[in-house]
């Protein structure tokens, strides 16, 4: 599906590309008049890995959206599916392929730029690893974030109030705005535990070695936990809802 | 000025029937705020951790970001015509019933929406240009508040025109183009901080071809008493205009394109 629009999916990376230079040019100026404890190409590192897998981030399916207002969803209901689990594996897919489609060239691209604009390699082989499970966990996780934002449409019809609002919540927690790693050090606590944090800084941290490989198994399990967490929220919200569901139009 | 007249009466009902779902408008206008609000939380936390951007302090910063929020917002609240229907129109087919009717093309297409719940981003850019100004101990002269109005009046004339690049550039090719957003959304991003501080082809981009460094950054450092690139302070006064040049550009433009339209519709 996603090869069938190139021209889009080019203007889409460009605009990305566009925004990781703005953006790394910044951290420089301000690096340059008051360096940190982190170095530069971990934090240059970071937004090039942010808007290489952005794509997770942002919502996917807005056939969902149509089939809860139109009554569509009816047809779904009669499919001998577990609902849930069917509208996780359609997310999931639909995040792997766009993400994995935009992230290679971008990551080439990062790559390629000269030294302090582009990406650092990984901190060690076992760390490129870890961030690589990292990377999978949070795709998990993010579907399963998705899936309960879903369940709140089901109930409210209007994609716009709250999804909008924990979609715009997420783009600032998750670091795609301002690295989490740039976040005052008293906060760091609090916000690498929150759900936003597991979705792409926790493997952010692994790969440039923020994470030590001796904290990596904590990192992994809060990612585990969480992924869980969300599931089994989203299980019984999406439950509770087909219950209530009230089929729209005729 | 009877088409302005029409414009303010069509603004006047848009606004008027958003406003009839109280609860869904009050959502979304919150929404908006969360959005323009995590932005400038990044720049709080920037300027908490890094003090200062080159010769720019916190309250410049704070400036220049109040300067685009506002300007940028005001162009979506009026002119979403522009920034946001046009491509649904002619992908599909609306733009057709435009054309039969007696009136400009362009004018019509922005009288047929205004999105009010950015009222929110404003708020977010006008507290930001408070506390700009009074950390930057800005002294407000008459010639100091005509150069921002002047600013702010010109911006929302840049950037709608280059929102209508995406309206020229749909009109060719029907899907709309992310290719676009670079310059509109890029633009405001890239531009809540001064130009200056971007590597020289940014730089260009930004003062020549997508000028926001002459209609911001030129008249707001000015005001702030510490001129952009060194320009004298009466450069400031002339800059802005060039944000009126390229809407006119863009409006040759889309006029040239408009006689490329074909309907979609059926």
């Amino acid at each position: 599906m996603e090869t069938q629009y190139r021209g889009a999916v080019l203007g889409g990376l460009i605009c990305q590309f566009f925004f990781g230079i703005v953006l790394v040019a910044i951290y420089r100026a301000l690096y340059a008049g008051k360096p940190q404890a982190m170095p530069l190409s971990h934090v240059t590192t970071y937004v090039w890995l942010q808007q290489a897998f952005f794509r997770m981030l942002v919502a996917t399916d807005p056939e969902l959206l149509d089939k809860i207002r139109s009554g569509a969803i009816a047809y779904d209901l009669c499919r001998p599916l577990h609902l849930y689990g069917y509208y996780y594996a359609r997310i999931l897919a639909q995040k792997l392929t766009g993400s994995v489609l935009r992230a290679l060239p971008m990551l080439v691209f990062a790559a390629l730029l000269p030294e302090g604009w582009g990406l650092c390699l990984p901190a060690s082989v076992p760390a490129l690893l870890l961030a690589l499970l990292g990377l999978i966990l949070g795709l998990f996780c993010v579907s399963a974030l998705e899936n309960i934002t879903m369940a709140f449409t089901m109930r409210t019809l209007d994609p716009r109030g709250m999804q909008g609002m924990l979609n715009l919540l997420m783009m600032t927690l998750a670091g795609n705005i301002l690295p989490l790693t740039l976040f005052p050090d008293s906060w760091q606590r609090v916000i690498t535990l929150l759900p936003y944090a597991q979705l792409l800084d926790t493997p952010i941290r692994l790969y440039t070695g923020e994470y030590t490989l001796s904290r990596a198994p904590e990192a992994l399990l809060i990612q585990i936990a969480w992924t869980l967490l969300l599931v089994l929220a989203g299980c019984a919200f999406w439950r509770a809802n087909q219950r209530k569901l009230i089929i729209q139009g005729g | 000025m009877n088409t302005l007249r029409l414009y303010g009466r069509s603004m006047a009902i848009l606004i008027k029937s958003q406003l009839q779902y109280p609860l869904s408008f009050l959502m979304q206008t919150v929404a908006q705020l969360v959005m323009e609000g995590g932005e400038m939380l990044a720049l709080i936390l920037l300027i908490d951790r890094f003090d200062r951007l080159n010769q720019w302090e916190a309250g410049d910063l704070y400036f220049f970001f109040g300067l685009m929020s506002v300007s940028f917002y005001l162009t979506e609240i009026f002119g979403r015509g522009v920034t946001g229907n046009f491509p649904y129109m002619v992908r599909t087919g609306q733009l057709d019933t435009v054309l039969l009717r007696p009136r400009g093309v362009l004018t019509q297409v922005l009288c047929s929406a205004a999105d009010p719940r950015r009222i929110t981003c404003i708020a977010v850019g006008t507290v930001s240009l408070v506390i700009g100004s009074n950390l930057s101990q800005i002294d407000w002269t008459l010639p100091k508040i005509l150069l921002f109005a002047e600013s702010i009046f010109f911006s929302f004339w840049l950037i709608l025109g280059l929102f209508m690049i995406e309206a020229i550039l749909c009109i060719h090719s029907v899907k709309s183009v992310e290719l676009a957003n670079t310059l509109t959304y890029g633009g405001r991003s890239a531009c809540e901080y001064p130009s200056d501080i971007y590597p020289r082809p940014l730089r260009i981009l930004f003062t020549v071809i997508a000028p926001f460094a002459l209609v911001m950054h030129v008249p707001a450092s000015a005001i702030l008493g510490k001129p952009l690139y060194g320009w004298p302070m009466w450069t400031a006064f002339v800059t802005p205009l060039s944000g009126l040049a390229l809407f006119g550009i863009m409006y040759l433009l889309f006029r040239k394109a408009m006689r490329f339209y074909r309907s979609t519709g059926s």
